[in-house]
């Protein structure tokens, strides 16, 4: 939008495996941004939870076709004994040549558990880093997710979890009263006036738009969040500077 | 350019201003508590505060207790509309397993109008099919009387209000408004027969819908957007999320003002 700068990062990209809405490359994904007037995106593999490692690899191969410098991309993490991904500093050091900005992870549907002991190394590099890890594949086990903020507090993630539609407060609100660098995404968060709550209490610059593309279209986030009845400064923060902040925060 | 800036739309409207440019009328809300669910807007002033900021001319709602605590009746439910008289009109919430209350609140239906305006089932979680003779007498005073049954529907088959139960509904009564609440989420198979093979009495009720990528578009191919009522269980969904997630569907202008308003004229007239 031409009055404000929007930066998605809850989006995927690719063909899902059962079917459905999808954004194939890059040129559907940023011609449906532009439908909605989204300037930028963090963008997964859609089927990084089952296509891994190929979908690293695969991100990174769709965002060539983005000629713009719109698009960022998601490299997911595995527990590092198995040697599935490149030592932490090789990894991450191949980041910028690919576009990726952001790690995530998917504990539930790739089988392992998610602390120190498995992921530990990679984890520790990233938050040296500051790489921002979405948490989008904890399939809605809470107490996972606790147990795995305790074990990484020092953390800058993205909560981006679609668990149903009705409001978490209770179990959003602890993580984000009790970790700094926890942020929350708003796709899906549709409680009335629910986003200028949660700016107000823990700050702006912790609350980030996202659409969860393509299962939710870019518009109904956009209009909630213009007219949450925050100021217009705290409405840009969220629509798109946290993001670029965080990731340009990145050391990569 | 995007859809909020096509000149003289009903989206353009709505990002300039805030509303669409016309009446929005939300016909499935809730109030007060609910044990599931952190609300820090759930009681009437909150709530009609936010309606009006998202320029929703009216709420039909059922009171959460009305449904889900027996002890709670809905004439406290009326005496909360007549607070916000402009704003607030309220479904008797049905609960099957209570015939004796069914029957004494419906004595007083007249007595309650305008603020009523139909009845309200929630099968799924009252554990009683819709088609059970328990729902009877209510389904028949609605049905004698031309009034709006709001359902819970949802999608997926062999539960208390799936698209085959709804289907039998419509099939038995031709003159109460059926508002399949959700629009059977995910059925479109049903969703499209509940239109369809109805007596023209049969809509999909939006509530958890706008905002799902292509779904709007998908009904409006399916049974038209004048069998479209908007919704949004405020105060569990956001006013300007719904109407966003309308608004920014693509669907023409015409589609929008049906789903938002004019459908819902039809249906209950100017003065309701
Ligand atoms: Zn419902
Ligand atoms: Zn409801």
């Amino acid at each position: 939008m031409e009055d404000l700068f929007f930066f998605d990062s809850n989006c995927s990209i690719g063909m899902p495996m059962n079917g459905g809405n999808y954004a194939a490359d890059a040129a559907a994904l940023l011609s449906e941004m532009d439908y909605s007037g989204v300037e930028k995106a963090l963008v997964r593999y859609i089927n990084t939870d089952i296509a891994i490692p190929y979908s690293n690899a695969m991100v990174a191969e769709l965002l060539k076709g983005d000629t713009q410098d719109r698009l960022t991309g998601v490299w997911t993490i595995l527990p590092s004994q198995c040697h599935e991904l490149p030592e932490p500093d090789e990894f991450f050091g191949s980041f910028k040549e690919n576009r990726i900005g952001a790690i995530t992870l998917y504990p539930v549907e790739h089988r392992y558990v998610p602390c120190r002991l498995t992921l530990g190394k990679l984890l520790d590099a990233a938050a040296e880093r500051k790489v921002p890890v979405l948490l989008n594949g904890f399939a809605g086990k809470w107490s996972e997710l606790y147990n795995f903020m305790k074990e990484f507090p020092e953390l800058t993630c993205i909560y981006v979890e679609r668990c149903g539609k009705w409001g978490s407060d209770r179990n959003i609100r602890p993580l984000l009263e009790n970790y700094s660098g926890f942020h929350f995404e708003t796709a899906g968060y549709w409680v009335p006036e629910g986003i200028a709550d949660l700016a107000n209490e823990y700050g702006a610059e912790r609350i980030l738009y996202g659409s969860n593309f393509p299962q939710y279209n870019h518009g109904n986030g956009m209009l909630q969040l213009k007219y949450s009845g925050l100021s217009a400064e705290k409405v840009a923060l969220i629509a798109g500077k946290n993001l670029e902040n965080l990731l340009k925060g990145a050391q990569l | 350019m995007s859809v909020w800036n096509e000149t003289n739309s009903v989206a353009e409207h709505c990002w300039k201003h805030g509303n669409p440019g016309f009446p929005v009328f939300d016909m499935h809300g809730h109030m007060g508590p609910h044990y599931a669910i952190y609300f820090k807007r759930g009681e009437a002033a909150d709530m009609v505060a936010h309606l009006k900021k998202a320029g929703v001319a009216k709420l039909a709602f059922t009171h959460h207790y009305a449904l889900w605590e027996p002890s709670y009746r809905n004439a406290n439910v009326c005496e909360i509309c007549k607070e916000f008289p402009e704003n607030l009109r309220f479904y008797v919430g049905i609960n099957p397993h209570y015939p004796e209350i069914i029957k004494e609140d419906l004595a007083q239906f007249d007595k309650w109008r305008p603020y009523v305006l139909g009845i309200k089932m929630l099968a799924g979680y009252h554990k009683v099919n819709v088609t059970d003779k328990s729902y009877e007498y209510a389904l028949k005073f609605a049905d004698e009387r031309g009034l709006p049954v709001l359902n819970h529907t949802w999608g997926g088959r062999g539960h208390y209000n799936d698209g085959p139960s709804m289907l039998k509904l419509v099939e038995k009564y031709h003159n109460a408004k059926f508002f399949h609440g959700h629009s059977i989420f995910g059925d479109y198979e049903y969703a499209e027969r509940v239109v369809k093979e109805s007596a023209g009495n049969s809509y999909l009720e939006l509530t958890a819908v706008p905002g799902e990528n292509g779904m709007i578009e998908k009904f409006c191919e399916l049974v038209g957007s004048e069998k479209l009522i908007f919704g949004t269980d405020l105060p569990w969904f956001d006013e300007f999320q719904a109407i966003g997630g309308v608004v920014s569907a693509k669907i023409s202008d015409e589609a929008k003002r049906n789903i938002l308003h004019d459908n819902v004229e039809r249906i209950l007239g100017k003065e309701w």
